[in-house]
């Protein structure tokens, strides 16, 4: 299969369209798994998941198991987690804490830092000079980078630096990790789920402002009540105190920039809010900071670093990995990400907003994941393959930044600006550009 | 002075509650569902901390749901019915299988009950089928008089629900743990 003929893109007539088998055919997700999981950077985790020595986690890219942990010394590494042996997963938690991982099936040991340390047996074991020259480490990732506390792996070494990879949404993950001076960590409690549709629906979806009022109106009305009934005992929403989504909304109330390799940004205006847990910082923060940065920390904002990492900062503040299963299969790994050292009552508040909006025991997600799912059973239909949800935004979106990204000198290849109506959609051009690249085989 | 009156909970009286709860969610009949819990009534499903230990402390620790109140349960209630929600609309079947419920003590008028669970739910849309599992803990408080009748008077004042295979499959919902 010709995997470029799945993308009609046609600037020059104002078109862009995306065939349906990109989303339910078998080759093209395992060529996905090879070229765009397996050919390029992938987010890993969070420095803080394994912050002290000899800490542990466990990941994976595509199918394969990787195992990232910091050694004695502090420095952390990332390793495929399976011992050279006979290639049993070594590891068997999703964290941990390990001077030694023992292999639970013949007993090689590694250390912290990958080195073998044991081959069980190895002076009776009859093993010829040659295989004793060989070496038995951990394999390492060829390629594994960090970025304030954002973990990158590679399992090709032929790809630009993590920097480059990066570019300028570097500067989008500085609005995140800077929120707090002692950086950003996970909330104890990992939520998992699956669901039956394409990974690339929730890549798009994460950056999808048309869909929020016709799939959450229910989350919506929701705050609504609780806002008649003062007596509520519930959490205050972001959303609530900030109606950029409200279709009487007059102006600019937000947009999108799409940056180099597949990074997108959707974000929309949401003033600086003590319905918003960071609000006990925007002092201390516009000194730290400046105005122009503190202020981007409290609008909403949808980040996704292609392909499997998404941050997602409107109702509260999630960390998403996406990690595809099949074609038609996908699971999710979220997390509430806060900043560290807020106060117990703006984690509370952080929490319980989550716990409202993004579980998928929550109000708004099982609407998202739902409408996946519907969509997966559409795409099975080839009588017209071509969709037709990536044009909104056409006429609006100019190539380099705008005055709203100039506030923190941010240079994206492409930005769109617009009312609470835009609901622009040729951001996603940036993920399928990208797409066609690593499925050509490009270093990503 | 005496001492206040304790009414006494048999493990008759918390299975004839847990297995009408159980009745209840099954029906869709969430009006009288909503009316076993007292007003002040935590609702608490936790995440998982790691593979062994579910999340602890409500406030410094994610939860799959927690509410302080019945209120945020009614809240619940209505958005499943609103005909609002593409995840509630339509419904998965479901029935929850109660058992090995025991008495686990009283304190402050209060009583701790223990139970396990199955919810064995079908999808319509899909034609899928699960099982969600796990344990329930409560503590029940006599209502004096207070609150639904139907259950000689005894009140959910709390329910915390474990749910054991927590790798989600799409969406888990009040009804269906």
């Amino acid at each position: 299969m010709d995997f470029n003929t799945l993308i009609d893109d046609r600037p020059a007539d104002g078109l862009f369209r995306v065939h349906r088998a990109i989303f339910d055919d078998a080759e093209v997700f395992e060529a996905e798994l090879a070229r765009v999981f397996g050919g390029g950077w992938v987010f890993l985790g969070l420095a803080d998941q394994a912050a002290g020595p000899h800490d542990f986690f466990t990941t994976r890219i595509g199918r394969v198991p990787v195992l990232v942990s910091r050694d004695g010394d502090g420095s952390l590494a990332a390793f495929v987690n399976s011992c050279p042996h006979k290639g049993s997963m070594l590891a068997q938690t999703a964290c941990g804490n390990a001077r030694l991982h023992v292999c639970p099936y013949h007993s090689w040991t590694f250390d912290s830092a990958g080195r073998n340390k044991a081959v069980k047996w190895k002076n009776a074991g009859g093993y010829s000079p040659a295989f004793a020259q060989t070496g038995h480490d951990l394999a390492s990732l060829p390629r594994f980078g960090e970025y304030r506390g954002f973990l990158f792996g590679s399992l090709s070494a032929d790809v630009p630096t993590l920097e480059d990879h990066l570019g300028e949404a570097r500067k989008l993950l500085d609005l995140v990790a800077g929120q707090s001076e002692q950086g950003m960590e996970l909330v104890p409690g990992m939520v998992t789920f699956t669901f039956d549709a394409n990974w690339k629906l929730q890549l798009e979806n994460c950056s999808d402002a048309y869909h929020f009022t016709s799939a959450h109106p229910s989350y919506l009305r929701v705050l609504e009540r609780r806002r008649e009934d003062p007596t509520t005992v519930t959490a205050r929403s972001a959303w609530d105190s900030n109606r950029n989504w409200a279709e009487d909304a007059q102006g600019v109330q937000g947009g999108s920039f799409s940056m180099a390799h597949g990074h997108v940004l959707n974000w929309g205006v949401m003033g600086v809010s003590d319905a918003m847990p960071l609000f006990e910082s925007a002092d201390a923060l516009a000194t730290r900071v400046g105005t122009g940065a503190r202020d981007w920390m409290f609008n909403m904002r949808n980040l996704t670093i292609f392909p499997n990492l998404q941050i997602a900062e409107n109702a509260s503040s999630q960390l998403r990995v996406i990690q595809p299963i099949s074609a038609g299969r996908t699971e999710m790994r979220t997390w509430c990400i806060a900043p560290k050292g807020e106060s117990a009552e703006a984690r509370r508040q952080r929490i319980r907003q989550y716990e409202d909006f993004f579980n998928p025991s929550g109000m708004a997600t099982p609407d998202d994941t739902v409408s996946y799912e519907n969509c997966q059973r559409g795409y099975a239909s080839r009588v017209d393959p071509w969709l037709q949800g990536y044009n909104r935004g056409a006429t609006e979106s100019r190539a380099g930044g705008n005055a709203f990204g100039d506030t923190i000198g941010l240079v994206p290849e492409r930005s769109v600006a617009g009312g609470s109506q835009l609901g622009d959609e040729t951001l996603f051009h940036g993920y399928y550009r990208e797409w066609q690249r690593r499925m050509a085989g490009a270093a990503a | 002075m005496t001492a206040p009156h304790v009414a006494e909970l048999t493990e008759r009286d918390a299975e004839r509650l847990l297995f009408r709860e159980a009745r209840l969610l099954d029906n869709g009949d969430w009006d009288a569902w909503l009316a076993l819990y007292t007003e002040d009534s935590t609702f608490w499903m936790p995440a998982w901390r790691n593979e062994a230990e579910t999340t602890g402390d409500p406030d410094r620790e994610l939860s799959l749901i927690y509410y302080a109140g019945r209120r945020g349960i009614e809240e619940r209630v209505w958005r499943a019915r609103s005909g609002l929600s593409v995840a509630s609309t339509p419904r998965p079947r479901v029935v929850h299988a109660v058992t090995n419920v025991l008495l686990e003590g009283e304190a402050g008028g209060e009583w701790a009950v223990s139970a396990c669970f199955t919810v064995h739910l079908y999808d319509p849309r899909s034609g899928g089928v699960h099982v969600n599992f796990g344990r329930y803990d409560y503590r029940l408080r006599h209502g004096n008089g207070n609150g639904d009748g139907g259950n000689g008077g005894w009140l959910i004042a709390a329910k915390t629900i474990t749910l054991l295979n927590d790798r989600i499959p799409t969406v888990v919902d009040f009804y269906s743990v």
